[in-house]
């Protein structure tokens, strides 16, 4: 959301950074994103962050890159030079597996990292958002929404604030 | 990670089990009522009821290796997350010296089984000749001794590990469990090979691959895992094992999953091989598997292994839906039986697949046997191995 804007806070542990993210859900807060050091185990169902839609993306390129293998096989083999090949048919299936397969990884795998690419915004040139100092280093930040939901009882500040986190400050995200 | 409080793990007794009195009194007479038809089959047919002991038996008692295989691996990669089921594959285990002692019994089957155990067979056969260092009676008849007693005592030895870490909490007994367990892979990766190659591949003494064993392994632990995951299923929809929770479950899907992979890589692997370079002395097995009525199982095979798994166990949700992982567990469970009965088979019964009251009576006998066995070794012992160090970790397993 271009031009949206959140309140950052950083801790000192994953564990803090936890606790505040479930109390901020909780307390009607949402969780814009979290940026931690290494991957967290739960921090996703804290931060009531949706499950990554990547493997749909995988699948379809992989269903893409089995159908175009076995095409281009086909086509090559049996269609455009007819091959002999020890005798067999030339619509033999089983020969045209290991390519079949290969390419399938190689399409699945292309398409997931270009589609993360694309979803993330990480292409060339592009200048990296950076919502709080060290968080290309050691910091453990927690990211709120500035604008809470109806029901809540604190500001995203006072909440991180009470969670002791530190430099807590609001940034508009790019 | 999940709590920051623990879940609540009873410490009270039990009275865990999987089957209910009268359930494990049925199945109990199943069991004595099946074992009993198949032994009096091995006496009024026994060119249909060895191979029937064999196939039945090897696949349990495989399967019962690989809970110490499932135990041994995850000691050895120091993982804390299976802890907290760890009394299922051990309550599998509980075959093992069943399997062990029908094996030694499947030494009085041999000139039924195996047609290079016949001297006169040896003697018109220059490929037999060549083989009989290997394939001779008194030297398979060893090397099933040693097979079986080495799967005995190392599996033993790796449960008995776990019950004195319940009493005592001694923190040498995960690194007696962890020399236990590495001792156990290397001496079972080479005794599998053996048996596989000696008891299975050997009943067409002129066919030969060499990624057979890998194929007879890859297939005996996807059949263990499923049947691990479905058993653990089933006690959690009893109420025990509570403790456990959807990501145990869904690390379990994982495994099922990978090995069905794994499975179909080596199933593949070896039928392309041997289809693409067509030598007859290769290809002569997959002849006889694919002529006849064996063709429609031969064809059954992948698509029941591979293709069902890998569409309905591929998405994260569907691994962690408990109904659905279950009732593919126990088509997977069916589908390497059905694996294990094309290679048994074929050269039982050339013709196609023959199902009878002595078959039946094989599978349920054997079978009732082994859920008997593995329900009373696991009310025997606490349910959660308290002692190990990983179990706290273990409860608090997430993702």
């Amino acid at each position: 959301m271009p031009g949206s804007r959140i309140v950052v806070g950083t801790f000192l542990d994953e564990d803090a950074l936890l606790r505040a993210a479930r109390d901020a859900r909780a307390r009607g807060v949402p969780v814009h994103d979290a940026f931690t050091p290494y991957p967290i185990h739960g921090l996703d169902e804290a931060a009531g962050i949706p499950p990554t839609r990547l493997g749909i993306v995988c699948f379809v390129g992989a269903a893409l890159g089995l159908a175009a293998a076995f095409a281009m096989q086909l086509y090559t083999s049996a269609v455009s030079w007819p091959t002999n090949v020890g005798g067999k048919s030339f619509t033999a299936t089983p020969a045209l597996v290991p390519v079949a397969f290969e390419v399938m990884v190689l399409f699945a795998a292309l398409g997931t990292v270009g589609a993360l690419l694309v979803r993330a915004k990480l292409w060339p040139g592009r200048k990296p958002f950076l919502p709080a100092s060290g968080v290309t280093d050691d910091a453990f930040v927690l990211a709120l929404e500035a604008e809470t939901d109806a029901s809540a009882t604190v500001t995203p500040a006072e909440l991180l604030r009470e969670h002791a986190a530190r430099h807590v400050q609001e940034v508009e995200v790019e | 990670m999940t709590a920051t409080a623990a879940p609540h793990v009873s410490t009270a007794a039990t009275g865990h089990h999987l089957l209910g009195a009268a359930s494990f009194r049925v199945l109990a007479g199943l069991a004595a009522l099946g074992t009993g038809a198949l032994g009096l089959g091995l006496i009024v047919a026994p060119e249909r009821a060895w191979p029937n002991l064999l196939l039945d038996n090897f696949y349990l008692l495989s399967v019962s290796l690989v809970g110490v295989f499932f135990i041994a691996i995850h000691r050895l990669a120091k993982a804390g997350w299976p802890t907290v089921l760890q009394r299922v594959p051990e309550a599998m285990t509980a075959y093992v010296p069943v399997g062990a002692v029908l094996m030694l019994v499947m030494l009085m089957g041999v000139p039924t089984l195996y047609h290079w155990s016949h001297p006169e067979a040896v003697a018109a056969d220059a490929l037999l000749q060549a083989k009989a260092g290997w394939l001779n009676v008194p030297a398979f008849a060893m090397r099933l001794v040693v097979v079986v007693a080495l799967w005995w005592w190392l599996g033993r030895r790796i449960v008995r590990v776990s019950r004195r870490q319940d009493e005592s909490g001694a923190i040498a007994e995960t690194a007696a469990g962890m020399r236990a367990s590495a001792v156990f892979t290397v001496v079972f990766a080479l005794t599998f090979t053996i048996a596989s190659i000696d008891w299975i591949m050997s009943l067409e003494p002129h066919w030969f691959s060499t990624l057979f064993p890998w194929y007879v392994f890859s297939s005996v632990a996807c059949g263990g895992v499923a049947l691990l995951t479905a058993l653990l299923i089933l006690l959690r929809r009893r109420g025990y094992l509570t403790a456990t929770n959807e990501h145990h479950v869904h690390d379990l899907g994982k495994w099922v999953f990978a090995f069905s992979l794994f499975w179909g890589y080596l199933w593949f692997s070896q039928y392309m091989l041997i289809w693409y370079a067509n030598i007859p002395e290769e290809s002569v097995y997959y002849v006889a598997r694919s002529e006849g009525g064996w063709w429609a199982l031969f064809v059954a095979n992948p698509i029941i292994n591979v293709a069902l798994p890998l569409l309905l166990l591929l998405p994260a949700a569907w691994k962690r839906n408990e109904t659905l992982l279950f009732w593919v567990c126990v088509v997977i469970v069916a589908g390497h039986w059905l694996d294990l009965y094309i290679m048994v088979m074929p050269s039982a019964t050339p013709a196609g697949p023959r199902i009878g009251p002595l078959e039946v009576a094989a599978v349920v006998g054997l079978g009732s046997l082994f859920l008997v066995l593995f329900d009373r070794a696991f009310r025997r012992a606490p349910m959660y191995p308290r002692g190990d160090p990983y179990f706290e970790e273990s409860v608090h397993h997430h993702g």
